[in-house]
């Protein structure tokens, strides 16, 4: 063990074991029913250790805190920071919606401390148990929805079956580049992706294609509308930006420079253009909003994995940039999304009820999920726009020029479902006046503007953004 | 220096206004219309000031200014005034109080979001002009489409909802294929620079790229089609019908005003310029298709019942004059084109707006259910039938002006051609000077059933059919006052521009194929094999 690589690069670790620790004491002290703190401890302890992310990545931290098992580097740093600042609208909504106390807080924060060590992870051990540890707590978090909508447990269920198995795959995969080369540092599979051996091939697109599934890629995608669609609005935008970013970073991390052969190559083509164009179509015929944007995030992560078609550090900047865009103007549709006694109706997309005329009850969530449908669309100046362009850029600048064609005009196909979701909140009116849904409140605002600032910072400067990752 | 901090404020006013309209509650309509004709007077009078200064001796950019901004990509946030750009930039500001004056009583629900969106776009529109920077220009360029896309649909007729998806999936498709493009074009761009050499969306930049017919050939078709949809030129047209029809007065005066130039700036600024190979092995088709534009868009014209749809046909078929002058390459033709696309801003706002007026008094587009407004209604009469002679181009009018400089540009060139045995040009020239008369006869046909005979109109024997409002009367005395003015003295416009007219066909007129002798030309396989 490396003292100083364990105590100031595993800062952000140690922050968010401490807090689980504490969230757990809480929860056992309180008196049952009377609990109260846990979201501000939790919003404290992420963003404490989001911020020490942040700083170690921008000064360029590196070390070995375990030689061979973790280790400390800018890059995967700088993609805990994205991925634990994603967190933050999260907590700050889910108060209302979970309450303050309870098993929502340290399940979280379990999940996200799984995900940093992943990040961190330089054996397939360490990747393993970070994976496992970042997706068991949301198997819960999705069960978690069962109060309010009986579906949660169906959509559990889906989730975990479909989670086994990509873990089962991913195993299958790593004993056959054990096999291989025996080793278990992740820089076999890096070799194994340039390599012709058909057994370190075969290694390496199945462990992809765990990836692929966590990321419900297509056809892989199936779990996803029925997971978001049951859980609760926090947890459904816990899995769209913070798990999504987390399986992107981590699968970023094993391929990380190395060149793809062209098995690997047409994998990564034919797949992600699958996703776009599926995730986009079949967005369009979706009832309600949570679904929409397992759509969304399906298409969403077809142009992600493409980006790994991306040569050398354009890679890594694209996919962190995305994740970043994405992520945010994700949760800034669910942190901006009204509250409704009645949980199904408060996202329909059609009916009397959820978006309908919503800026005509709630101009301000309106406008922010307005702002978060066009920035998915990719439509500029929002900060999808500058993502998508850098990540076909990417593509186009590897060679695949047609496919980047491909991938534009797929992603034309999506902006219908998004403007269907500004036609139903801005052009419709609604007569009667909605039974059930809560005004905006200080948590919806405060978590909108926590999405909104990055948004902004990503609008007005991308540039100085883009030259710090 | 200062002068350039000026030019900043013409783009950024807009945004500015948005910004303060936040501050004011949504209830406060009064004060919402005051800040939002204040803040676009204010940007017009200094439009008109950069204009007065614009200097005509200056080759290229004044009043520029340029940024870096990404800078890992070489996207400078570059704007500037040149000839191209400065009358429309001009058109632009003055249009904009006019818009906003225009919407004051038609404009009752959710008042703050809309007059939000005419700065928005406003904003877009300018920017767009402004921009010298390939990814800036992209930006501003589909900025338009969403304040757009809310202004049909939230404040449009019946069939909004269909009309303002048809408009944004319609020219969205097009910017798809532009985007792609435009990616294609940069890296092409920095891999003829050479290794090591630092990429640049500059237009400065991008004109000097060699480029291979093949390459150019694709490219052109990603841009040009863009650019063709915003026009329209036949048969991209079918959704400004739709469009127009549902949109608020407004919104028709913005979209005819303004964003429809923005498809020929994009050919004038980009399109042509940047793939002159292709262009030239394009001309006899986009000549076949402004002569379609025009012929055809006065023959709909024609047979319109809808008055606004009879205004959208004859759009149509004045855009096609400019597609034409644009690709005479006679200098003429090309300062005709640049002097049409303002005149046809100032003239089919004016008639949008007149027709907006006529509607909210009598609720209907129905041209059967009019006729003898000159004698009910005598001021609004007499700017109606101004604006309906500057629309055929009767001399005085900036029509005139436009139409008269394209087709002798276009005789011009077509009769150089015909001399040298090919004489397809000068049967064009010939058709769309054919355009004219049929421009007359539809336009006093459409004025002759509107104005004149039985004097009828919707809700006229109850009195609610009143003559022009103060507010009103300022609004095309004002339009009118331009019109004239282009007319009367085009030649302080058109020295403004002449610079520029003559870059431009320089620039078309000069083969960027890569000289023969070249080891490595830039061609699809090599460009996009190559490591950045």
């Amino acid at each position: 063990m490396n003292r100083d690589a364990f105590l100031v690069g595993m800062l952000p670790e140690h922050f968010l074991l401490a807090g689980v620790v504490l969230l757990i004491v809480l929860s056992i002290a309180a008196p049952a029913g009377r609990e109260r703190g846990a979201a501000a401890l939790s919003i404290a302890v992420v963003a404490a250790a989001a911020v020490c992310a942040a700083g170690l990545g921008l000064q360029g931290f590196a070390g070995q805190p375990f030689p061979g098992q973790l280790s400390v580097s800018p890059a995967a740093s700088l993609g805990k920071a994205v991925a634990l600042a994603l967190a933050l609208p999260v907590l700050v909504r889910a108060r209302e919606e979970q309450g303050d106390g309870g098993p929502f807080y340290p399940l979280l924060l379990s999940s996200l401390y799984g995900l940093v060590l992943m990040l961190g992870s330089d054996s397939f051990l360490t990747l393993f148990l970070g994976l496992e540890l970042m997706s068991l707590p949301v198997y819960t978090l999705v069960l978690l929805g069962t109060r309010r909508t009986p579906r949660a447990a169906e959509a559990a269920l889906k989730y975990v079956v479909l989670g086994g198995a990509a873990t089962a795959t991913l195993l299958m995969g790593v004993s056959l580049l054990y096999g291989h080369g025996g080793t278990l540092a992740i820089g076999a599979f890096a070799r194994a992706l340039a390599s012709a051996d058909p057994m370190a091939v075969t290694g390496a697109v199945l462990v992809l294609l765990a990836f692929f599934v966590k990321g419900a890629l297509v056809p892989f995608h199936t779990w996803a509308p029925d997971a978001y669609e049951g859980a609760t609005v926090p947890v459904t935008g816990y899995m769209a930006a913070v798990i999504k970013a987390g399986v992107l970073l981590a699968a970023l991390r094993l391929v990380g420079e190395a060149a793809l052969s062209q098995p690997l190559v047409q994998l990564l083509v034919a797949l992600p253009l699958l996703s776009i164009v599926w995730g986009n179509l079949a967005a369009m015929r979706q009832p309600n909003l949570r679904r929409l944007m397992a759509y969304s995030s399906i298409a969403h992560a077809g142009y992600l994995f493409l980006a790994f078609l991306g040569a050398g550090p354009g890679r890594f900047q694209a996919v962190l940039f995305y994740l970043l865009a994405y992520g945010v103007m994700t949760l800034l549709a669910f942190a901006a999304l009204p509250a409704h006694a009645d949980e199904p109706q408060r996202d329909r997309i059609e009916g009397p009820a959820g978006l309908t005329g919503l800026f005509h009850r709630q101009p301000f969530a309106a406008i922010m999920i307005g702002l978060a449908m066009l920035s998915l669309a990719g439509i500029p100046p929002l900060p999808g726009f500058v993502a998508k362009f850098l990540v076909f850029r990417e593509v186009m600048a590897a060679g695949h020029t047609a496919v980047a064609v491909a991938g534009l005009v797929g992603s034309y196909l999506g902006i219908y479902f998004y403007l269907r979701v500004i036609q139903r909140m801005f052009m419709t009116a609604t007569e009667v006046p909605v039974q059930g849904e809560a005004p905006a409140r200080g948590a919806a605002v405060v978590a909108s503007v926590v999405c909104l600032v990055p948004a902004i910072a990503l609008v007005v400067a991308p540039g100085w953004v883009l030259a710090r990752i | 220096m200062d002068e350039a901090l000026m030019l900043q404020l013409v783009l950024w006013l807009p945004l500015a206004g948005l910004f303060a309209l936040l501050l004011v509650p949504a209830g406060a309509g009064d004060a919402i219309r005051r800040l939002s004709l204040w803040t676009m007077l204010v940007q017009a009078a200094l439009c008109v000031w950069l204009y007065l200064r614009f200097d005509p001796a200056v080759a290229g950019l004044q009043f520029a200014t340029r940024m870096p901004w990404i800078e890992d990509w070489g996207v400078f946030f570059s704007i500037g005034l040149d000839g191209t750009n400065l009358l429309l930039v001009l058109l632009t500001g003055f249009l904009g109080p006019i818009v906003v004056a225009g919407s004051f009583s038609a404009i009752t629900k959710d008042v703050k979001l809309f007059y939000a969106m005419v700065f928005l776009i406003q904003f877009a529109m300018i920017g767009t002009f402004l921009a010298q920077d390939l990814f800036v220009f992209y930006l501003f360029w589909e900025t338009m489409l969403i304040p757009m896309f809310l202004m049909i649909g939230i404040w449009g007729g019946e069939r909004r909802i269909y009309a303002t998806l048809k408009f944004v999936l319609y020219t969205a498709f097009g910017s798809i294929l532009m985007l792609a493009a435009v990616i294609w074009l940069v890296l092409a761009a920095q891999q003829a620079a050479g290794p090591g050499a630092a990429p640049s969306f500059a237009f400065e930049d991008l004109v000097k790229v060699p480029l291979t017919r093949e390459a150019q050939t694709w490219l052109f078709a990603a841009f040009g089609l863009s650019f063709a949809i915003k026009v329209p030129i036949f048969p991209l047209h079918t959704w400004l019908p739709d469009a127009h029809v549902e949109a608020p007065t407004t919104g028709s005066v913005i979209l005819a005003g303004v964003l429809l130039k923005m498809g020929t700036y994009g050919f004038i600024k980009l399109g042509f310029p940047l793939f002159p190979d292709a262009t030239a092995t394009f001309t006899p088709l986009i000549m076949l298709l402004a002569v379609a534009s025009i012929v055809i868009g006065a023959g709909l014209a024609l047979v319109q019942d809808d008055i606004k749809k009879f205004i959208t046909y004859s759009s149509i078929s004045h855009l096609g004059y400019v597609m034409l002058g644009l690709v005479s390459l006679n200098l003429i033709g090309i300062q005709g084109a640049i002097v049409q696309m303002v005149s046809h801003g100032l003239v089919a706002a004016g008639l949008f707006l007149v027709i907006g007026m006529i509607y909210e008094r009598c609720h209907t587009r129905e041209l059967a259910a009019y006729g003898g407004l000159a004698q009910a209604l005598p001021a609004y009469s007499v700017a109606f039938m101004l604006l309906t002679l500057a629309s055929i181009g009767l001399p005085t009018t900036s029509g005139f002006t436009g139409e008269f400089l394209v087709l002798l540009g276009a005789f011009n060139a077509a009769w150089a051609r015909h001399l040298s045995g090919d004489s397809f040009a000068l049967v064009a020239a010939v058709l769309a000077a054919s355009g004219v008369i049929l421009g007359a006869l539809y336009m006093l046909r459409f004025a002759a059933r509107f104005l004149f005979g039985p004097t009828r109109a919707p809700g006229l024997e109850q009195g609610h059919v009143h003559d022009l409002v103060p507010r009103e009367k300022a609004i095309l005395a004002a339009l009118l006052a331009a019109i004239f003015w282009l007319g009367l003295f085009p030649d302080e416009p058109m020295r403004k521009t002449e610079l520029a007219a003559r870059q431009y066909q320089q620039l078309v007129a000069t083969s960027r194929l890569p000289a023969a002798t070249a080891a490595a030309p830039a061609t699809l396989a090599t460009v996009a094999g190559a490591p950045r």
